[in-house]
């Protein structure tokens, strides 16, 4: 498995650490936030692939959360994890551009498989836009 | 409502018609009769004013006549004529064509009888009648005519007098009165009516029609002035009964007393001596009233009882439109609180799933992470090893199951998506039967199939509708267990809907869970066979695709489930 960064945001400190452990375990580099703001926060400063964003929290909510990262940070891939399951909030976030929509509870099996999914995607996004970019350079010397 | 109601609003109807349509009529007849009486008694009191009158004129007259007569006489025959038997018995035999003279006697003036033609000449020869009070009267007045009296052989008579001018003789002459009894008698005043004539002691001058010979005390007060209507008859026209006089007895008037069963007329005739009383009973003139009265009555009636007839009808038919409406709105009721249990219960199991879902995550999270170090241990050391393993597996498995209720709660709180397509229902049945014949086949259950090849496509959810079908049909494999039937039949409802009919041929189901079936957690499985959601989602998710659901057991045992669902074209 390729190793990437992990941010976990989720109200419940007992579930942030846990999976931080088990995903480093599996070799992930992992994050911690307890709220959008902090990962919003962490976002800025800090390399991170694959964001796991929980939709109901105190303070700024996972939809909204995910609204701003998708400004801040447009190539950062999320993945949204609830264990309210309304269809409406699912839907928004892959209108918003959520990579997948889980819910809770979830083995750690799965959710792993759909993180790298999103690394995957993440990564070859990147390499798209990479090669434009060379394309670019090629076509437009300075 | 309550049929109780019913009857009370049905009671206060019909008194309110009884008493709106009766009351007036009541108060019409009562008002008619009352009065066609009183016009009754009117016509009694003109009758008997006239009738009175005519009496009157009969005794004057046939006095007078007799009166004029001796009048005549004595002025045609000086005393010294007359005063000669033979002379007498002439004249006697001349003026009694009629009979009606008994006996005639001349008299001088010193009360000698000069001369005696009738049938007591023996008995009377040489009597003097100087002393009698009726010889002075004649003296004085001219002429008398007395009271009446038995005569001879019980007869009545009267004795008429006269003077001649000159007052030197008198004639007299005893009359037979019966021929003007009979005059008098001969009037119609009804079949107990009666009249007869008085002296002004009350001493009865004629035959009473009613055979009494005696006033009564209340007759008596006849001839003394008394309250009453006086009729002056010569004027051809009757004194208006508001002029009612407190005292009446008028020499010139008819005095009339109205009595409770009677009508009483009186007249005072001869010079205020005689007084003719005629009696008539109210009762016997009113025949003609009655007939009128009754008429009226019978139209009253049947007119009442045709409203009436008509006031129920209306009434029946109003309480049949109230019982409907009732009906309607207590089924309205039913549906929408049926809806809003279904809403709460939605939104309550929404939130609890949700409570429920975060420590579900962290008991399989914490026993996945003992899963993932467990390897590290030392297998000799941690004896047990195999049996945390398989414990850790079988918490996350359990964890799964629990998973799997709290999303299918979470599954029907969640509105239907957008996305509907055009749905063969005959195709998504059989997909669904296609799921499930291997598990029939097991439980040895036949499928029946009758489809409608005239069935339309309809814009709907097809998954959620085939989640609805594997329910009820799962259902109706688990109720009726080997050798069972299962019926799908589906057709066209007027065009606008489709009908589908899920039938078994199982036990039914009891007439107490018949509405209860679709209610929450209502199962009749084994604990921990059902979650008694299954018919709860269906309802739900019918209810949402915008149709009906209903459960109903067939005659022929067993039940049916019919969802009809509403043809909605592309749109
Ligand atoms: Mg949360």
């Amino acid at each position: 498995m390729r190793e990437f960064n992990v941010l976990v945001v989720d109200d419940e400190e007992e579930f942030r650490e846990l999976t931080a452990k088990r995903l480093e375990k599996r070799g992930l580099k992992v994050k911690t936030a307890e709220s959008g703001e902090k990962a919003l926060e962490i976002l800025e400063h800090s390399h991170t692939d694959v964001v796991l964003l929980d939709v109901k929290m105190p303070g700024i909510d996972g939809i909204e959360t995910l609204r701003r990262i998708r400004a801040m940070k447009p190539l950062v891939e999320v993945v949204l994890l609830t264990g309210h399951a309304s269809v409406d909030s699912g839907i928004e976030g892959m209108k918003l551009g959520a990579f997948d929509y889980l819910m809770k509870p979830i083995d750690l099996e799965p959710l792993l498989e759909k993180l790298s999914d999103a690394n995957e995607k993440k990564r070859l996004h990147q390499a798209k836009i990479e090669q434009a970019e060379i394309r670019r350079n090629m076509s437009m010397p300075s | 409502m309550e049929v109780d109601n019913y009857r009370k609003i049905r009671l206060r109807l019909t008194t309110i018609f009884v008493v709106l349509i009766t009351a007036p009529l009541a108060i019409l007849v009562v008002m008619t009769t009352n009065s066609l009486r009183e016009t009754a008694i009117e016509k009694i009191e003109v009758s008997l004013a006239r009738l009175i009158e005519h009496k009157m004129d009969v005794v004057s007259l046939f006095l007078k006549e007799k009166e004029d007569l001796l009048h005549m006489m004595v002025g045609m025959y000086p005393i010294s004529y007359l005063g000669r038997q033979e002379n007498l018995d002439d004249l006697f035999i001349a003026v009694n064509k009629t009979g009606s003279i008994v006996d005639l006697h001349v008299i001088d003036s010193s009360g000698r009888q000069l001369a005696y033609t009738g049938p007591y000449a023996s008995s009377l020869e040489g009597k003097n009648y100087y002393d009698a009070p009726w010889f002075q009267h004649v003296l004085i007045k001219g002429s008398h005519v007395s009271d009446v009296f038995l005569g001879f052989r019980n007869v009545p008579h009267f004795v008429v007098a006269v003077a001649d001018p000159l007052k030197t003789y008198i004639l007299r002459a005893t009359i037979n009165s019966e021929q003007f009894n009979k005059l008098l008698l001969s009037t119609q005043i009804g079949p107990h009516g009666d009249s007869f004539i008085v002296n002004r002691d009350g001493r009865l001058q004629t035959p009473s029609r009613a055979g009494i010979t005696e006033l009564s005390d209340e007759d008596r007060l006849l001839l003394a002035p008394h309250e009453g209507t006086a009729v002056f008859q010569r004027q051809e026209e009757i004194v208006p009964k508001t002029q009612e006089l407190g005292q009446v007895d008028l020499p010139g008037a008819t005095a009339i007393v109205k009595r409770q069963e009677s009508v009483v007329a009186t007249r005072w005739v001869k010079d205020g001596e005689w007084c003719i009383i005629v009696k008539a009973l109210i009762e016997d003139s009113l025949d003609p009233f009655y007939a009128l009265r009754n008429k009226i009555i019978m139209v009253i009636v049947i007119t009442s009882a045709i409203f009436l007839t008509l006031a129920l009808l209306f009434t029946n038919y109003l309480l049949r439109r109230i019982a409907e409406e009732d009906r309607q709105r207590a089924e309205l009721g039913h549906q929408m609180m049926q809806m809003e249990k279904m809403a709460t219960v939605g939104r309550l199991a929404a939130g609890i799933a949700h409570e429920i879902n975060n420590p579900l995550q962290m008991i399989t999270s914490q026993a996945g992470w003992i899963g993932e170090l467990l390897p590290e241990e030392d297998r000799l050391q941690v004896r047990n090893i195999a049996e945390y393993e398989k414990a850790v597996e079988q918490i996350k498995h359990h964890v799964r199951r629990a998973g799997t209720i709290t999303h299918r709660l979470l599954g029907f709180s969640r509105k239907i998506s957008t996305e509907q397509q055009n749905v063969d229902i005959n195709e998504l049945m059989e997909e669904t039967v296609s799921f499930i014949e291997r598990e029939a086949q097991y439980n040895n259950v036949t499928i029946v199939r009758n489809y409608s090849p005239s069935l339309t496509t309809t814009m709907t959810d097809g998954p959620q509708l085939q989640q609805v079908f594997l329910n009820l049909i799962n259902n109706a494999i688990d109720e009726i267990g080997p050798g069972g039937v299962i019926e799908l039949t589906t057709a066209m409802e007027k065009e606008k809907s489709i009908r589908i009919d899920i039938a078994d041929n199982g036990h039914g189901i009891k007439p107490e869970n018949l509405k209860k079936i679709f209610d929450p957690f209502f199962t009749t499985k084994a604990p921990g066979k059902g979650t008694g959601l299954g018919l709860y989602i269906s309802y739900d998710i019918v209810k949402k695709l915008g149709g009906t659901i209903s459960v109903a057991n067939r005659n022929s045992g067993g039940a049916v489930f019919t969802i009809v669902l509403p043809v909605i074209d592309h749109g």
